[in-house]
């Protein structure tokens, strides 16, 4: 399952997304200000895969920021939803 | 193969930043030979009002106009 | 007349953080005495290298930058900094990184204050 969280980290909404993700053992996609969960490791804990949305990082001026989660386009976003059983979202 | 995406969109369309991730979600699909549905729902139906005056952010009236030309199914 | 803008929303997600740097500019251009003051998520306001592309929106940072270069105040509070995960390099030049106690004071000195 994917789970997409369009929320900051600091909301009960950007919260819940990350927490479903994680009892779910589900990937994640971060949008919006979702892409801000790439910052100050705030994505410790979870062990999934998680990718964030290049536009929405650039346009926050988080290109510079060098984590473990992976850059992908909306291309990117529509294969993986178009080959995932199920999509979740968005948080 | 080509598959069905369906977008519930239900924001007013200068209000947050759903308008441009439905307008790039939709337009990403239709692109990849997907079908793709909109349902516009409470104030996401503003998003279709015509003679929409949008300027320093993404212009919802252009932007879905120019996505039903290339095939995306609006329905409010 | 003194106006402070508490802006504790991060950019381009919601209109809230561009209605409080709207609002923080029209009052610059009429000479109002005004502070923004950026808490919680609202510090993300001021992350340097905001790149717009093709989305059709307004730079914030950019224009969190006329703000500063017409004479607005603009404030960061620490705490909220640490807590985004950012550091001071990480955010523009011209904003000043302040406490708690001197955000208290900001407020109980100001007339009007809006929040976004």
């Amino acid at each position: 399952m994917l789970v997409l969280i369009k929320s900051a980290p600091n909301t009960v909404e950007g919260k819940r997304g990350l927490k479903i993700a994680r009892d779910t053992s589900s990937d994640i996609v971060l949008l919006q200000d979702g892409v801000y969960f790439m910052v100050n490791e705030m994505l410790d804990g979870y062990c999934g895969t998680a990718y964030a949305i290049e536009e929405d990082v650039s346009l926050r001026g988080l290109g510079d920021i060098r984590t473990g989660v992976k850059i992908i386009n909306w291309d990117g976003l529509i294969d993986m939803a178009a080959e995932e059983d199920k999509v979740v979202g968005m948080f | 193969m080509a598959k069905t995406f369906t977008i519930f969109l239900t924001t007013a369309p200068y209000s947050s930043e759903n308008t441009l991730t439905a307008v790039r979600l939709a337009d990403t699909a239709l692109r990849k030979g997907h079908n793709v549905n909109l349902i516009a729902s409470g104030d996401g139906v503003y998003c279709f009002l015509k003679g929409q005056k949008a300027r320093g952010l993404p212009h919802a009236g252009d932007l879905f106009a120019e996505l039903i030309s290339k095939g995306l199914k609006v329905y409010l | 007349m003194k106006l402070t803008v508490l802006l504790t929303k991060p950019p381009y997600g919601s209109i809230q953080a561009a209605e409080a740097v709207r609002h923080v500019m029209g009052a610059v251009g009429e000479e109002i005495d005004v502070k923004l003051l950026l808490v919680d998520e609202g510090v993300y306001l001021a992350k340097k290298g905001q790149e717009i592309g093709s989305t059709e929106y307004t730079s914030l940072e950019e224009a969190l930058k006329d703000i500063i270069d017409m004479g607005g105040e603009v404030f960061i509070d620490k705490s909220s900094l640490r807590d985004s995960g950012l550091d001071r390099e990480d955010i523009i030049n011209g904003v000043e990184v302040v406490n708690s106690y001197d955000i208290s004071q900001i407020l109980l000195d100001t007339d009007k204050t809006m929040i976004f």
